[in-house]
């Protein structure tokens, strides 16, 4: 993960930083905060699509970060870590919130013969004229497309194209099997390339 | 990695090698199509990678300030909860310990006294007046029990000398 690139503190080593916060100094979770926020506010707004949802749920994770920094061993990286606990946060939340569209057909029980990977998807919704096409219409497309994805497909995405996080590092944050995030990769694409297939062939 | 889903997102992400990745190919039904599939899925990558990742977080500063705030204010709550939950080592508990003491007592009392009261009303005692021979059985004493509801009579004897001989012979 990338950092901001102005961080308050640029000199000051993470693990300095995290053993300070575990000594009780907020200043130093505050660097933290400073370094990890955009790329976790961003993470969870392209979960939930609602910017004060987004920065409620931001502010929720970095508190129970703050409260269990204590427990931190350092066997994963310090992001990894973070996310972990951004992950379960947003995931909760949707799920609480049902907001799961139609995610249910993403189940990783599907079998193979239910779906060719090598066959040509098409794209169900009538494309809009390009040259009408402006850029919020399509993050709108972009959203009502993630919205139909099951949280857990949602995060597996997003961690994967945005994020580049490796399938151990997406593994160990979502508390799974690299298979499992593997198969939901799978599962996740084919649904995008369905729904937004052409949106991305005509930008 | 066992599935073929698996198999397959390795595959476009360019995470097999070797023998795996040829008896991967091997087994595409139609590897022009599976390839044209796999540009597919990059340029989908590429384009939500295009447009979800230039997100910026606005008002920043005040994030950090409202975390600051809500992080000073937890701990202060934690601090005060720390110090109340002190006041439970001695007094409160020797209270609690003593209140506990005291209802049990209370309700162990009450308890046996109901289980006697059932007892006495459950069955009904009469002292008989023994047909028994004063010279031969002078301390003899007769006694009845039975139910209330007189499903079950006994008769206790107590004091016999010896039994009656046209009692005995019966």
């Amino acid at each position: 993960m990338q950092t901001e690139a102005t961080p308050a503190q640029p000199d000051v080593s993470e693990p300095d930083l995290i053993k300070r916060c575990q000594a009780g100094e907020a200043d130093a979770f505050d660097e933290l905060v400073t370094r990890y926020r955009t790329r976790v506010f961003a993470m969870i707004y392209n979960m939930v699509h609602n910017e004060q949802d987004a920065w409620d749920l931001a502010q929720e994770s970095f508190i129970k970060a703050w409260k269990s920094i204590g427990r931190f061993r350092g066997r994963s990286s310090f992001y990894t870590w973070v996310y972990r606990i951004v992950m379960n946060v947003t995931i909760d939340w949707l799920r609480k919130r049902q907001v799961k569209g139609a995610g249910a057909e993403f189940d990783d029980s599907i079998q193979l013969k239910e779906i060719d990977p090598a066959s040509k998807t098409v794209p169900k919704a009538d494309p809009p004229p390009h040259a009408q096409m402006e850029r919020d219409e399509i993050r709108a497309r972009i959203n009502k497309a993630i919205d139909q994805l099951s949280p857990e497909h949602r995060a597996v995405i997003l961690m994967k194209e945005i994020e580049e996080m490796q399938y151990h590092e997406i593994a160990e944050t979502l508390g799974c099997s690299i298979g499992t995030v593997m198969s939901r990769l799978f599962y996740a694409r084919k649904k995008l390339q369905n729904l937004l297939r052409d949106v991305y062939e005509n930008v | 990695m066992k599935t073929f889903e698996e198999k397959f997102t390795a595959w476009v992400d360019g995470q097999l090698a070797g023998k795996e990745l040829a008896d991967f190919e091997a087994s595409l039904p139609d590897k022009a199509a599976a390839d044209e599939e796999k540009r597919d899925v990059k340029k989908l990558g590429s384009f939500l990678k295009h447009e979800l990742a230039g997100d910026r977080l606005s008002n920043a500063d005040f994030f950090n300030h409202q975390l600051r705030e809500r992080i000073a204010r937890e701990t202060a709550d934690g601090n005060r909860e720390g110090a109340s939950s002190g006041w439970w080592t001695l007094p409160r508990l020797v209270w609690s310990a003593a209140t506990a003491l005291a209802i049990f007592l209370i309700f162990a009392i009450t308890v046996t006294r109901e289980q006697n009261t059932g007892d006495q009303s459950a069955y009904l005692t009469q002292i008989l007046n023994a047909r028994v021979d004063p010279a031969i059985n002078p301390n003899a004493s007769v006694t009845m029990f039975e139910t209330q509801n007189k499903a079950v009579t006994v008769l206790w004897t107590e004091g016999l000398q010896s039994l009656p001989a046209d009692y005995a012979a019966r």
